[in-house]
């Protein structure tokens, strides 16, 4: 048999899997090892039937609909009956720029922090409470946000678009929230923008945004600052190096009572902002997302065919100390041997792994890592 | 629990004759303990009755209706009145056009006069269709329902939102209001069975609705659309939306302008539509009159290929490289046939 499909076999006969609300009314979904297609439109009456289905199979992946049905094993969705749905954020290291150079920790690193910002938009600007709001670590490339408030599981697609488009700041009109007003002097006008970091939504965020990025450039040196300043889309040396002459300690605070001169140079700084804090995640029309009310997610408590890492829960409060590749691990330390086809430096277990080429004995737990991955065979 | 079930305590007849739709106003005509019958044939009711057919035809004619002076109590209790009977009359013209036009025309005079109030009033109005108000912040989930958000103004992301609550002027209010009215009275009368007296009184304001509805479809007539003439932005976008996919906000508005554009009718769009999996008959249409004008007084064109692009929906083929515009590619090619 199968070597993972083995390991997985062992980890399914005694799994901790966290069972979604309203169990009987969701679809559950499986690929199996060696087989190519899903298999869809399966609803368990029990909880005990879909552990003996889990001890059964042990299959590569196992999934849920974030909706839920009145006929939840019907084929086709009018069947089916939606009755409401979680909302769901998935942030995958596909959305991350310049993943591909990354190794698998940095990635997942660089995903906590857009998990950290969309968290802060949740809280602060939609009011979730952190009772309401569940984090996993999807065992793959990513993290999940579940958000299960009684009033936001009847939206509907386009109300969830818009919650979608708020994090990712699509469709965000700069010209819209944050005002230019023109004032005018003897014979010309000047134009100022006016800005309020005390104001909510995204017009407070780019206000906070501009006022902090310009502390941080104005406590650099000279050289340094204009350096920064031109790492900005459309900013040249001249306009960095007059727009730093330009920030005296009065200016700044001028700024911080929320008027901006020379609001053309200032709009350079604040449009490649939105970027920087608004939520890399899915946004492309043809991917299945957030927006979508039917999507599958993976099972809390399974595992992920491509890792061999557990779905886990992490504790909001403890999303800075969460390390996946210590707290997501289920597989045990004893020595396997396994052909290495790709060299890799990992840290796992909080060991440092640095594997070569050939015939290697690691713990278990890497070794389902390695070949899941396909960087080595069992 | 009262209080609970009447948000306006000791409603006004003035009040209940601006907005007759408030369950206070209903509460009201039931205790007067008038029936159908009186209503329909007494004497007293007759200025009822008159204002009654007026709402309906200019609701159906004009889009909108006027208000009248309410000078003395009478005058209230007469406009209180007109109210069921017009509601009456809508039903029996049997026309799924005309309940729509007339919920829409309440709702508008309403907000007419809505957004004159002070916000005192409106946080009762708002109470009164479960609104989460608070002076001038409502919560998000609120919002979201009744907010137009193809507009970009209404967008979420373009609104101050703190701790759950959307930060909004008194109009904007009003104008959510005005949604949340329409969608009530567009419900109420969906379900609604008019009484076989009606026809007797109003057989003659029915028949000329009837006449009026059956040539505006009319007008909507135009030549054959032929889709294999589209550019495959829009044919991407029609297999997508046929097939269920959820497909986003701005590509919705640059199908349903399109297809307005070269002349689809608003059922013709709204049977692509149908596949969606949270379709929604009477929101979809609601959208797609308000983008080609039929209800908005704008009417919307598609976007330059440009603004496609940028929203990620181009799939360029030869032709498009000659043209900046959907429907440029749309014309030239129906040319060359």
């Amino acid at each position: 048999m199968n070597f993972l499909r083995k390991k997985f076999m062992e980890y399914y006969s005694n799994p901790s899997i966290e069972f979604p609300a309203r169990f009987d009314r969701r679809e559950y979904a499986f690929i199996l090892f060696g087989e190519g297609g899903m298999r869809r439109h399966i609803s368990f009456l029990s909880r005990d039937d879909l552990l003996s289905y889990l001890r059964k199979n042990s299959p590569a992946h196992v999934y849920y609909s974030s909706a839920y049905y009145r006929h939840p094993d019907a084929g086709t969705m009018r069947e089916k009956e939606w009755m409401g749905a979680d909302l769901i954020f998935d942030l995958d290291a596909d959305h991350i720029p310049n993943a591909i150079q990354m190794s698998y920790e940095e990635m997942l690193l660089e995903v906590k922090k857009e998990l950290e910002k969309l968290l802060s938009f949740l809280m602060e600007d939609f009011g979730f409470e952190k009772r309401h709001i569940r984090l996993y670590f999807s065992g793959g490339r990513g993290y999940h946000c579940h958000v299960s408030h009684p009033d936001v599981i009847p939206l509907g697609s386009q109300e969830r678009r818009e919650i979608v488009d708020y994090v990712t700041a699509r469709g965000l009109n700069f010209k819209g929230i944050v005002k230019e007003k023109s004032i005018p002097k003897e014979y010309f006008s000047d134009k100022t923008l006016e800005i309020n970091p005390k104001r909510g939504g995204w017009s407070g965020r780019i206000a906070r945004g501009i006022i902090e990025f310009l502390r941080e450039v104005k406590k650099m040196e000279r050289e340094k600052a204009i350096k920064k300043l031109m790492e900005l889309d459309g900013i040249g040396e001249k306009t960095a190096s007059s727009l730093y002459d330009f920030l005296t300690e009065e200016r700044i605070r001028r700024i911080e009572d929320g008027k901006i001169d020379q609001s053309t140079e200032f709009k350079r700084i604040a449009i490649p902002l939105i970027k920087k804090l608004s939520v890399s995640m899915q946004s492309s029309t043809d991917e299945p997302v957030t927006g979508d009310i039917k999507r599958l997610i993976r099972l809390p408590g399974s595992l992920h065919g491509k890792t061999g890492l557990r779905v886990t829960n992490v504790d909001v409060d403890n999303l800075h100390e969460f390390n996946p590749l210590r707290d997501a691990v289920v597989f045990g330390e004893n020595g396997i041997k396994v052909v290495v086809e790709k060299p890799l430096s990992i840290e796992m277990m909080e060991n440092k792994f640095k594997i070569e080429r050939g015939v290697r004995e690691v713990p278990e737990y890497l070794a389902v890592f390695l070949v899941a991955r396909g960087f080595a065979t069992a | 629990m009262f209080f609970k079930w009447f948000p306006f305590n000791f409603v006004e007849l003035s009040t209940m004759a601006r907005y007759p739709f408030i369950s206070a106003a209903k509460e009201w005509v039931k205790n007067e303990k008038a029936t159908i019958e009186e209503i329909l044939f007494d004497d007293i009711y007759e200025r009822a009755r008159g204002r009654g057919a007026e709402r309906v035809m200019q609701a159906v004619i004009a889009g909108f209706i006027k208000d009248i002076p309410l000078l003395s109590e009478i005058d209230c209790v007469m406009e209180i009145f007109s109210y069921p009977v017009a509601r009456m009359i809508v039903v029996a013209s049997g026309s799924e056009y005309v309940i729509r036009r007339y919920a829409l025309a309440e709702a508008k005079r309403a907000y007419e006069n809505l957004k004159n109030e002070s916000i005192n009033f409106i946080e009762k109005m708002a109470d009164e269709f479960g609104m989460r108000i608070n002076g001038n912040r409502m919560y998000f989930v609120d919002y979201l329902r009744y907010a137009p958000t193809w507009d970009i103004k209404w967008k979420l992301v373009n609104r101050e939102l703190k701790k759950g609550e959307v930060v909004l002027e008194k109009h904007e209010i009003a104008r959510l209001l005005q949604e949340a009215i329409r969608k009530k009275i567009y419900n109420e009368l969906t379900y609604m069975y008019p009484p076989p007296e009606i026809k007797k009184v109003f057989g003659d304001v029915i028949d000329e609705i009837k006449s009026r509805v059956s040539f505006r479809e009319k007008e909507n007539k135009i030549e054959e659309v032929d889709a294999r003439l589209f550019p495959p932005c829009i044919k991407n976008l029609v297999s997508a939306t046929k097939s269920g996919m959820n497909v986003p906000h701005v590509g919705r508005f640059t199908l349903v302008t399109f297809l307005n554009a070269v002349g689809m009718s608003v059922e013709e769009i709204l049977k692509i539509f149908s596949s969606s999996p949270d379709f929604n008959a009477e929101k979809t249409r609601y959208q797609i009159e308000h983008i080609t004008g039929k209800i908005s007084g704008t009417n919307y064109t598609p976007p330059k290929c440009d603004t496609i692009r940028t929203w990620g929906l181009c799939f360029p083929d030869d032709i498009c490289r000659r043209v900046k515009h959907p429907l440029s590619y749309y014309r030239l090619k129906r040319r060359r046939k």
